[in-house]
């Protein structure tokens, strides 16, 4: 969810990926770096993520992955499912704070 | 099915992955550098976040194919790189299978073409047959499921049920399309025929019901697009130009859809012509609008919402109610009340169509399943084959196998590679069987019956063939790399690694079941090809009933050439005399309708000898000149030959007299003097027996040499078309040239159809017999050969292995020839326990097949019996040779292997 996260901003490689992961999360989400590929190329073949090879920032060329609109709805509905799970455990939370 | 896709680009894939990471590595390297640390410590510290490349490449390898397909292409590799390594085994086992497959290939697509593939028109599904169940009582012509055009446009009102119902006749024309007279086949159709079976023109237009309104008045024809472009050059501005059928001109309104061939796959009609103008097509015929002539097939398009079942039940109401009014209707013929009563009891009968109505499919149907079920039994043989190979490589390849088990390989996996193993064979064997088959096709498509079915099949291979051959190597594969997979799971790992090589005893009754299995097959081949070589055999010493050697005929159609009934007469009777004078003739004659070709003039018969009786069923009949016996060869066995006194006036009805065949007196006028006894066609109370038995011949063939009819003979008066019989002077075929000539000096607008040698003509009758008779003595051979091949091979591998054994015995006084037996009892067991299980199954497609043997029974002792001497004496001598080479074997030289 986090990768589709990052994706929906805007078109970014893979080592965009790690550095944006490890900012926004603070260095809380310690994403290997290793993994991350397998995840992209996995979530590319359910056809969540599209690709293209484009120039860099450095001036190299860089695979840049975006989202599609497929991408989009499962991120959404993670997104549903995530704040419905949050949602129930910070209700679990306060009860046990209540009593 | 992406990941299909990705194992095609798995080379590019890779190398993207690659260049992505090499890009991440970079740049991790100069961020690094810039927060300080030196080049060499950079690419250490990112080469350790990124981990292992080679990890990661595999596991994104797994996500682009799925960890199953990785590794079958490994296997296949792996097996590729095996079988380049033991060239004979893979060329043996990819022949084996080229030969099982290239063979069903081969009859599949004959199959497919003649018996499956459904018409290139709108919604073939929907198309019906509907035919006449019970008496007509009619005349007509033509072969199978006739009715009468009038029916048809009645049919054609039921739009409750069809969208519409059209019928079509195939007729002979000849057809000028400027120049020379040639025959072309014809399709005379309702003028909705286009419309109901939804084919539109490539270019013009189609025919349509205007073109078929009033009799006579639409001189008009579409063009198949085959003969517009062959014969007419695709020429663009053919529409609108005019045709001569049979001299009457037509003008050309459209060419039909390309891929459109008519309705018929073994007659391909050259131009379709509307019904109302059937007169000038048929010569002679004026009964388009008769309700009691039958002579068209009619085909209807069932509506969308209503099934066949309910179709054909809904009919049954009108169509009674149709019978009750025909026969009120004037004209009707006078029949006895029980033939009324069945004609009243008739019923329509649908029957699904999509493949259209065909006479070769018919004729055809029972011998191409029968051959596609020998050619898939040879399949099974082959695979069988290549099975034990599999097994027989298993063995030798024991020591590998039990490495990888202990190394850790899965059983499942080692399965997997051995399935690879044979995939890989099979898919080897389908390529080349694909690539032969069509060469195959070609051959059998010329052999087939039927004058125009070479023009209608095709030898290509198309995308059902291909389909066909991919699943036919599918199933190959797996079913001969079974037994090895099987045999390889059970083997327990410590016991293989124990045994040297060579001593394995790995897979050998399993080898024994299969060629015991593959003995029982090829047994079952071997029966029927027996049966249809007596089949053939019988229908050859039998012949036609006379001797075939140095006669000729041919057939004239002066009407077709555009001459009256009264000029066309004259003709033959020129022609005649011309022959008559010709140096190379011994004799000749003229019969109305030629013998051998599958059909003739039949009728029921009235006969009144002490009482009147009619015939219970069909007599053929022919008119003949007086000379036709004796050119024949024909005995007649009393009374006289014709003679001038038969000939009566011309306009007078009846003929005179008749000779009729021994079949006819031993049927109706068994113990009587036939001479005398009055006879005449038709079966109806208006029948006058008024022509008198003159003669009798003995039997001969007239519509097939299978058939023993009964015959009746008129005198020639002539009817506009004749076929000559002429028994010539030396060979048959050097008097070609002499007879074309005779007949072009007498009339050169004449053509001349089917000048042949009777030889030639008895083995065109019998095309049938001859191809299953050859292809299943072909598949038997093949079959015999692949199971000696197999028996060798298992009889060698018993020799190898017992090498130790029979030294042993030897060493302590055996005899040669008991160490023979030793082995040979093993092959005997095998061939006999094969003999024993094969035997039902011959008989029993014995039994499925009996329709198309000739005094022959399925369980035929003495074809049964050479079937099982040639399998015993040659299995037999296949396992000899290895059984000798174990007496040859050396005590000193055996025991000091040890």
């Amino acid at each position: 969810m986090l990768i589709l996260q990052i994706a929906s901003l805007e078109p970014i490689h893979g080592y965009g990926m790690a550095q944006r992961l490890q900012q926004v999360s603070q260095s809380v989400v310690q994403v290997n770096h290793g993994s991350l590929y397998p995840a992209l190329h996995r979530l590319e073949q359910k056809k969540w993520l599209k690709s293209e090879w484009k120039q860099s920032e450095t001036g190299r060329e860089a695979k840049f992955y975006s989202l599609t609109a497929s991408g989009r709805k499962q991120l959404a509905a993670e997104k549903v499912d995530w704040e419905r799970l949050a949602g129930a455990v910070q209700l679990i939370f306060n009860e046990g704070g209540r009593s | 099915m992406r990941q299909l896709a990705n194992w095609f680009r798995r080379k590019k894939l890779d190398s993207g992955l690659d260049r992505e990471l090499r890009y991440h590595l970079e740049r991790r390297i100069v961020d690094l550098q810039r927060s300080g640390l030196s080049r060499a410590e950079a690419r250490r510290q990112a080469a350790m976040e990124l981990g292992s490349i080679a990890q990661i490449q595999e596991e994104v390898r797994d996500i682009w194919l799925t960890r199953w397909m990785r590794d079958f292409t490994y296997d296949l590799r792996f097996s590729m790189r095996s079988f380049l390594r033991t060239p004979a085994f893979t060329i043996t086992a990819v022949l084996s299978l080229m030969l099982g497959i290239g063979a069903t290939t081969a009859i599949y697509s004959l199959v497919d073409q003649i018996l499956l593939h459904a018409l290139p028109v709108r919604q073939p599904d929907r198309l019906v047959l509907i035919d006449w169940k019970g008496d007509q009582v009619a005349n007509g012509f033509g072969s199978w499921n006739l009715m009468s055009y009038p029916i048809c446009r009645d049919l054609d009102q039921q739009k409750q049920f069809f969208e519409g119902v059209f019928c079509r006749a195939l007729t002979t024309v000849n057809l000028s399309t400027g120049g020379d007279y040639h025959a072309a086949t014809a399709e005379v159709i309702s003028g909705n025929y286009f419309s109901v079976l939804g084919v539109g023109p490539a270019l013009g237009q189609v025919l349509t019901n205007d073109n078929d309104r009033r009799p006579n008045a639409n001189p008009v024809a579409i063009l198949s697009y085959d003969f517009w472009k062959a014969q007419l050059g695709g020429a663009a501005d053919v529409v609108g130009r005019k045709v001569l059928v049979n001299r009457h001109p037509l003008t050309i309104i459209g060419v039909a859809a390309a891929a459109f061939h008519g309705i018929d796959v073994g007659e391909v009609p050259s131009l379709w012509i509307p019904a109302s103008m059937s007169t000038e097509v048929i010569p002679g015929f004026s009964n388009l609008q008769d309700r009691r002539t039958r002579w068209m097939q009619v085909l209807g398009r069932l509506n969308q919402t209503i099934t066949l079942r309910e179709a054909q039940a809904g009919l049954q109401p009108w169509f009674k109610a149709m019978l009750k009014e025909d026969v009120r209707r004037a004209g009707f013929p006078v029949i006895t009340a029980e033939r009324r009563q069945r004609f009243l009891n008739s019923s329509l009968v649908l029957t699904p169509a999509p493949q259209g109505h065909s006479t070769l499919r018919r004729r055809l149907v029972e011998p191409l399943w029968v051959l596609f079920a020998v050619t898939a039994v040879l399949l099974g043989l082959a695979c069988l084959n290549v099975s034990g190979l599999f097994l027989a490589r298993g063995s030798a390849r024991d020591r590998e196998i039990g490495t990888r088990l202990a190394l850790g390989a899965s059983r499942g996996r080692l399965g997997r590679q051995l399935l690879a193993d044979s995939l890989l064979i099979a898919f080897a064997g389908g390529a080349l069987g694909i690539a032969a088959a069509p060469i195959a096709v070609q051959a059998l498509i010329a052999s087939l019956p039927g004058d125009n079915a070479a023009t209608a099949l095709h030898a290509g291979v198309d995308s059902r063939l291909l389909l066909f051959a991919f699943l036919a190597s599918v199933t190959a594969g797996v079913l001969s790399g079974l037994a090895p997979a099987w045999q390889s799971g059970r083997r327990s790992l410590i016991s293989s690694l124990r045994e040297r090589g060579g001593t394995a005893f790995g897979g050998l009754r399993l080898r024994k079941v299969i060629v015991t299995a593959q003995i029982a097959l090829t047994l079952t081949l071997v029966v029927s090809a027996a049966l249809f070589v007596r089949t053939l055999d019988a229908l050859l010493a039998k012949g036609p009933g006379f001797p075939t050697a140095s006669l000729v005929s041919f057939g004239i159609d002066c009407q077709r050439s555009g001459y009256s009934e009264e000029e066309g007469n004259r003709l033959v009777r020129r022609i005649d005399k011309a022959i008559g004078y010709s140096p190379v003739v011994q004799a000749s004659a003229v019969a109305r309708f030629p013998l051998l070709t599958g059909g003739s003039w039949n009728n029921p018969m009235t006969i009144r000898a002490d009482k009147r009786f009619s015939t219970d069923r069909d007599v053929n009949l022919n008119a003949v000149t007086p000379g036709f016996f004796s050119t024949m060869g024909i005995k007649i066995m009393a009374g006289r030959n014709f003679d001038k006194r038969d000939i009566g006036p011309p306009g007078e009805r009846d003929a005179r007299s008749a000779i009729v065949n021994e079949a006819f007196v031993n049927r109706y006028l068994r113990g009587r003097n036939p001479l005398g006894v009055r006879i005449c066609q038709g079966s109806g109370p208006d029948a006058t027996p008024n022509t008198e038995i003159v003669g009798v011949v003995s039997n001969f063939s007239y519509r097939g040499i299978r058939e023993e009819s009964e015959q009746a003979y008129f005198p020639f008066k002539g009817q506009g078309a004749a076929t000559f019989y002429v028994r010539v002077h030396g060979r048959a075929e050097s008097s070609f040239q002499s007879l074309r000539a005779i007949v072009r000096g007498v009339n050169p607008v004449l053509t001349m159809t089917n000048l042949r040698t009777l030889d030639e003509q008895v083995d065109r009758s019998l095309n049938t017999e001859h191809i299953l008779a050859t292809l299943s003595g072909g598949f038997g051979m093949l079959a015999l050969l692949l199971s000696l091949v197999g028996l060798y091979g298992v009889m060698s591998f018993v020799v190898t292995q017992r090498t130790r054994e029979i030294g042993i015995r030897l060493a302590l006084g055996a005899r040669r020839w008991s160490t023979i037996w030793l082995v040979l009892r093993d092959a005997l067991a095998m061939i006999f326990s094969g003999v024993a299980i094969g035997l039902p199954f011959a008989w029993t497609l014995g039994r499925l097949v009996q329709s198309q043997l000739y005094d022959v029974k399925a369980s035929d002792p003495v074809a049964i019996a050479i079937a099982i001497m040639i399998l015993c004496s040659t299995a037999g001598a296949a396992a000899l040779i290895p059984a000798h080479r174990a007496s040859g074997v050396n005590p000193t030289e055996a025991l000091r292997f040890e």
